[in-house]
């Protein structure tokens, strides 16, 4: 059975249309109910992201199968085809393996190795096995790539380091507290990039969030969205000893936290470490506070140049993610084509044992003389002989290298043994007759 | 016989070395079972030599530096299994083989005077030896902490950056070592000091025991040692010495202890050695 895959991706599509073939902001696991009702669907997942709404189905028509696809894609969502087919694109086969692989290994992402999207193809997944809409192909496929998202994570650099510079800060505080749970935060301004790290921090478990600005309005609301206390402008001083995390992102046009201040204050601090991460330009700490025993300053465009330095850093090693992505493929097709040969080996071990019994059986009155076990013996004989006999044809068959060769066995086994599905098989008595009596007197 | 935990010691270093920059968790696998392989074949060796002379062998000095590896190498590994941090083994893995040579290729007789013959002797050496491994990994956090530190602080995250756990960890582990390392180094000390009075009674005619003395250096060390710990740890309660200040005075007492532990101990004890 072969995969075929049809979709969008952000390479393919302009956002709004991306937006308008989304499957996950509706019922997603209705869409696949919906989809495996059509014959070439019958095992179907759809991974549906910000990014991407593609389409995985086990087809051996490929043309059919893009076929029902898009009319599906038409009707779920409500468009004319003419709309978005020049945006889909479709892959068979080994190429739709490669793409799942890769997508799961975060090499498609927008931003080359971002974490969530292995989550999401398992959830896709598990959407689709929950409503019983995958099978056998589909199910080996997916729970393969969940081994390659992993072990390019595991085994390659791609999908580390920040990306952004909010990332950035907390993977820093991170490395120097370890865990985050238990540390103190003081949030110096109140506009948006000191929320959104306020957040960030949040998120990682930080115990306390203060938060103090010229504005005490400002500095009120932003508490309330972090779920944290705020602090009078003139009381900063007393933040600054207690905190183990201070961002500052005023306006400011001058520096708000001097050296002079920043060393009276870790005097009386904890020896713990002092983190301060500068967002503002200009800036809100006077650099020599950096120089500092215990105090680790960064500004916006030191974490800018992590940023850069982690992007730089994942690009090289896509060729090692790659490399991985070939292997795993090489790996699943091998499977594949094994698994393409199990019809043809069950036909022709059905045969060969159907011909023995039946043999057995014609034999039955010349053995009748025999005790039990030397009849038993006899039938353990026979069976030992046919399975010898299809051993190395099973093995050589399964390990063929590539899919023409294998097309091509399988074909000569079937017209040589007259396998084909809906021929009928030749009656083993048939076989039987051809045989002269001058052959069995020789046995 | 050392030779065996020796060659698979040093096969742990080079996998250790090859997990630090590759940081495949495989690796990192296989360099632990070397490792654990390593220290249960040395487990055997010193079991051996126990059963050979009928006590410990740490009563020569290669012997005891073969202890001490044994010892280095079973605290590394709980500290590994404790804490599922791979990334040391790449500095403690050194210490361990650079040592193990000695008694490779200086085995050393054990042949201890009959003044020590007495449990109290065990327990001196073998605290003292536990005390230097927990010492050594402790000085080892303090290296790694440096480096990273500076790392973070010049803002070149580089190398270590990427493979380090991170400098509170790395701070916490260093002040347990030296806590650990401290109680066995009082204890070990203690023991020396109230047995050599008692032997020294029981064995008059023992010139080494007479002679011992604060003059010794091997001793003068160890005291220097314990002082430089217990500051340590005092500082770390009362002055608030922690991270980077912890880190170079367990780096600097770990110098001391390797100083005390192989010159001193080779060439220049005077009334320490009963051979």
């Amino acid at each position: 059975m072969h995969v075929f895959l049809l979709g969008v991706s952000h390479r393919t599509a302009p956002v709004d249309l991306r937006e308008r073939l989304d499957f996950a902001s509706r019922d997603l696991g209705a869409a696949v109910e919906a989809l495996a009702t059509r014959p070439s669907a019958a095992e179907s997942v759809v991974l549906s992201t910000c990014n991407r709404s593609e389409i995985y189905v086990a087809s051996s028509d490929p043309d059919r199968a893009r076929e029902e696809l898009t009319a599906f894609l038409s009707e779920y969502h409500a468009l004319p085809a003419a709309a978005f087919t020049p945006h889909l694109f479709s892959r068979d086969n080994e190429a739709a393996v490669r793409h799942l692989f890769r997508v799961a290994a975060g090499l498609d992402s927008l931003v080359v190795g971002e974490p969530q999207i292995l989550g999401q193809v398992k959830d896709a997944f598990q959407t689709a096995a929950d409503r019983r809409c995958t099978g056998p192909t589909l199910s080996k496929l997916f729970h393969w790539s969940f081994v390659v998202g992993k072990r390019v994570r595991t085994e390659t650099g791609l999908g580390e380091g920040a990306v952004s510079v909010s990332f950035a800060a907390v993977a820093l505080a991170r490395k120097i507290f370890g865990r985050l749970e238990g540390r103190r935060v003081l949030v110096v301004g109140a506009g948006e990039i000191a929320t959104l790290t306020a957040q960030h921090l949040r998120t990682n478990g930080v115990a306390e969030i203060l938060v103090t600005s010229r504005t005490q309005a400002h500095a009120d609301t932003l508490a309330e969205t972090v779920n944290g206390r705020s602090l009078a402008w003139d009381d900063m001083a007393q933040g600054l000893a207690l905190a183990d995390i201070v961002v500052t992102a005023t306006g400011s046009p001058r520096p708000i936290i001097t050296r002079a201040q920043a060393e009276a204050v870790t005097r009386k601090r904890r020896p713990d470490p002092l983190f301060i991460i500068d967002m503002a330009v200009p800036r809100d700490v006077e650099p020599s506070v950096g120089d500092l025993d215990q105090v680790f300053l960064y500004n916006v465009d030191d974490l800018q140049t992590i940023v850069q330095e982690n992007l730089t850093r994942r690009s090289s090693e896509v060729t090692r993610a790659e490399a991985i992505v070939a292997e795993e493929l090489a790996k699943f097709s091998a499977w594949q084509r094994s698994r393409s040969a199990v019809p043809t080996v069950v036909a022709l071990r059905e045969r060969f044992d159907r011909i023995r019994r039946s043999e057995l059986q014609r034999l039955d009155g010349k053995l009748a003389g025999l005790t039990p076990e030397a009849k038993a013996r006899v039938d353990e004989v026979t069976r030992l002989i046919v399975e010898k006999l299809l051993l190395e044809p099973t093995e050589q068959l399964k390990g063929l290298p590539d899919e023409e060769t294998q097309v091509a066995y399988t074909e000569a086994i079937n017209r040589l043994f007259r396998l084909r599905a809906g021929e009928p098989a030749p009656d083993p008595d048939d076989t039987a007759t051809e045989v002269t009596p001058a052959d069995r007197r020789g046995k | 016989m050392n030779l065996l935990p020796f060659t698979l010691y040093a096969a742990a270093g080079v996998v250790y070395a090859v997990h630090f920059a590759k940081r495949r968790p495989s690796v990192g696998r296989a360099a632990t079972t070397l490792l654990l392989l390593g220290a249960l074949a040395h487990t055997f060796v010193i079991g051996m030599q126990t059963m050979e002379v009928r006590h410990v062998p740490f009563a020569n000095p290669s012997r005891a530096v073969a202890s001490f590896v044994w010892l280095l190498a079973l605290s590394y590994l709980y500290l590994e299994l404790t804490t599922d941090e791979r990334a040391m083994g790449v500095f403690i893995l050194p210490i361990i083989v650079g040592l193990q040579a000695i008694p490779v290729f200086y085995p050393g007789v054990e042949n201890p005077d009959p003044v020590l013959d007495s449990p109290w002797f065990w327990v001196h050496v073998a605290s003292l030896l536990f005390a230097y491994a927990s010492f050594a990994l402790a000085g080892m956090l303090g290296l790694t902490y440096m480096l990273q530190f500076k790392e973070i602080k010049k803002k070149h995250l580089g190398y270590f950056y990427n493979r380090l756990p991170s400098l509170h960890v790395l701070d916490a582990m260093n002040s347990r070592a030296v806590v650990v390392g401290w109680l066995f180094l009082t204890l070990g000390v203690v023991v020396g000091v109230v047995w050599t009075a008692q032997a020294r009674a029981l064995a008059p005619e023992n010139s080494n025991l007479q002679a011992m003395s604060l003059q010794d250096p091997k001793v003068f060390i160890a005291i220097v040692t314990w002082a430089v710990y217990s500051f340590a740890m005092f500082a770390r309660k009362t002055l608030g010495w922690t991270g980077r200040r912890a880190a170079w005075l367990s780096a600097l007492g770990f110098v001391i202890v390797l100083l005390n532990f192989l010159p001193v101990s080779y060439f220049v004890t005077t009334s320490h050695t009963f051979q």
